[in-house]
């Protein structure tokens, strides 16, 4: 392009730095600012503001609620990765091979959730619940299991449990959808190469289908990981707020309840710290385990 | 070929899953659709089946009662202002990024997307008390700016790879012919990326429609409440009042927008959900 340089910098200077400017102040500074947070004893008011140290990391070693909110995040985490990943897989498979005529429907069924506020899942999936009233309760009471009724949400060793299966029905569309996207991309041939060979539909799935669409199941995996640990908080604050008796409590729904509660903020800052090593830890060691040669036939 | 019995069984067997799911999918939302026409008594009496009659009277008491109308209209600014900036943000740095050379142009590429994978929610400490600082906090234009900034690197992200597609030579013959890279950005990389723009518009769109935590976290008087933050309100309340109809109604005062989206705009939704999931 004929220009100047001049011209060009001041075009790219437009381009860049107003953007900039607002990603850094609305993004990256509270960032770096919320490491620095986690290092004073702070309830919000700017006089009570003193620099502590490590204590509230050796707080945070020493809470007992801690290593529960940590064990639930994972807990979630597993559950959904499994969840997701053989429902997802099931029916992108289903969805593709098996010539349904009315699949774009099934696809565009299983896809909305995805989109809808989790405020309005989580309602739902409240009133699903509800001991008196919820779906889940009259239907056992149908079909004759009453004394398997409980208050879900309200009953400490099923409250945790209770969350998944909203947040598998949130969010299987969206994972069928990059795993139709992978299987599509496979060439008829080796399914056909495979037929001569004698290979049952089964040993298709586990020797051609699976092994390609590898890559896409890789990313469905940490993409779960990732928003799970980063966002779990939400469904729980909507659905239970962390109880009963802290039951359902994750690191984000115990960070909001530290900061904006009880306002701690300091600590809260930990807390928050503790998520972003957790999280990108996770998935580092998660991405060096699924590290697998790309197959290529 | 011939098929065996078992394959056709097979066929008609692997319905079954995708007819369960389609009914777990689709009956909450139908449930919820059903619920807000019934009267709070008949909620008790039969809350899984139809109602009886269908009176609007949840609709009227949400809207008048529980102010939902002014939070349907906060939403509405929240998402409109967010998603215009976001694009005013966007653009411009997206075209930078894929089309102009300068030092350090991967870097500023990767240091968006990598902020796509981090906790905001450690940052959000801290921009509490920023826009607390900027008479921000309780403000709604202050949550549409956080939401436009926190939607840039997928923006961003979607967009450059958008604009990669569009022919050089169009910018070359603009430039020659004496066209200013500002106008070329404005007539015609602007046009040309229409596509994707519609796309994250979209996405964005329904993204702050939806979002709940940030603005429970940054709005707290009930007059600016969002419309997910409305909801949550009543939710909570009726745990005592028992006033589920209203709920029904502003649930599905809430999902009708995201509903009429998906039905127009199916495809690039889904598109573009998964093609911004897949950057890893």
């Amino acid at each position: 392009m004929v220009q100047s340089k001049k011209q060009k910098y001041l075009f790219l200077a437009f381009c860049l730095i107003p953007t900039f400017l607002l990603f850094a102040v609305f993004t990256l500074y509270p960032l770096f600012s919320g490491l620095y947070y986690s290092f004073f004893d702070w309830s919000g008011s700017s006089q009570n503001k003193e620099f502590i140290g490590f204590a509230n990391y050796i707080k945070l070693v020493k809470d007992a609620i801690i290593p529960n909110t940590i064990m639930h995040d994972y807990f979630l985490v597993v559950t959904k990765v499994i969840g997701i990943m053989i429902l997802a897989l099931f029916f992108a498979v289903a969805l593709t091979q098996l010539k349904i005529k009315e699949a774009p429907f099934y696809r565009i069924v299983f896809f909305f959730p995805n989109i809808m506020s989790v405020v309005v899942i989580g309602i739902l999936w409240t009133f699903i619940y509800n001991p008196s009233l919820g779906l889940i309760n009259s239907g056992l009471e149908f079909i004759g299991l009453e004394s398997l009724a409980k208050p879900w949400l309200g009953d400490e060793t099923w409250a945790l449990p209770s969350l998944v299966l909203p947040s598998i029905w949130a969010g299987i569309g969206l994972f069928m959808l990059m795993l139709i996207g992978g299987i599509s991309n496979i060439s008829k041939s080796y399914y056909e190469a495979a037929e001569i060979d004698g290979a049952s539909e089964w040993q298709q799935f586990w020797k051609v289908t699976l092994p390609l669409i590898w890559p896409q199941i890789k990313i469905s995996i940490l993409y779960i990981v990732i928003t799970t640990l980063n966002g779990s908080f939400i469904i729980v604050q909507v659905m239970t707020g962390g109880g009963p008796n802290n039951a359902t409590h994750v690191m984000g729904s115990y960070l909001y309840q530290q900061a904006f509660v009880q306002y701690n903020f300091g600590y809260g800052a930990t807390i928050g710290v503790m998520i972003l090593i957790l999280s990108l830890l996770t998935v580092l060691i998660l991405q060096f385990f699924m590290r697998r040669d790309k197959v290529e036939y | 070929m011939k098929r065996s019995v078992g394959q056709i069984l097979g066929r008609a067997g692997i319905r079954i899953p995708l007819i369960l799911w389609t009914i777990a999918v689709l009956y909450p939302i139908f449930w919820m659709f059903l619920g807000s026409f019934k009267s709070n008594a008949e909620i008790y009496r039969n809350p899984w089946g139809f109602p009886e009659s269908f009176s609007l009277d949840n609709f009227v008491t949400a809207w008048t009662n529980y102010n939902i109308d002014t939070s349907v209209f906060n939403s509405l600014i929240v998402t409109v202002i967010g998603t215009v900036l976001t694009l005013v943000l966007a653009i411009p740095t997206a075209y930078a990024i894929e089309r102009i050379q300068f030092r350090g142009s991967k870097a500023l590429f990767l240091l968006y997307i990598s902020a796509m994978m981090i906790p905001m929610v450690l940052g959000w400490i801290p921009l509490f008390f920023l826009l607390a600082r900027l008479n921000l906090l309780d403000n709604i234009y202050g949550l549409a700016i956080v939401y436009a900034v926190s939607q840039l690197p997928f923006t961003i992200f979607v967009l450059t790879s958008f604009i990669s597609t569009i022919p050089k030579s169009l910018e070359e013959s603009a430039a020659m012919d004496g066209m200013s890279p500002y106008m070329v950005l404005w007539k015609i990389i602007t046009p040309l990326s229409m596509s994707g723009i519609i796309t994250v518009t979209i996405m964005n769109a329904i993204q702050f429609w939806n979002e709940y935590f940030m603005a429970l976290i940054f709005l707290n008087t009930s007059s600016n409440y969002t419309l997910a933050l409305a909801i949550d309100f009543i939710s909570s309340e009726a745990q005592y009042t028992n006033a589920w109809g209203t709920l029904f109604a502003s649930l599905v005062i809430a999902i009708i927008p995201v509903i009429v989206l998906y039905a127009i705009f199916q495809r690039r939704i889904a598109k573009g959900l998964t093609e911004g999931a897949i950057k890893g």
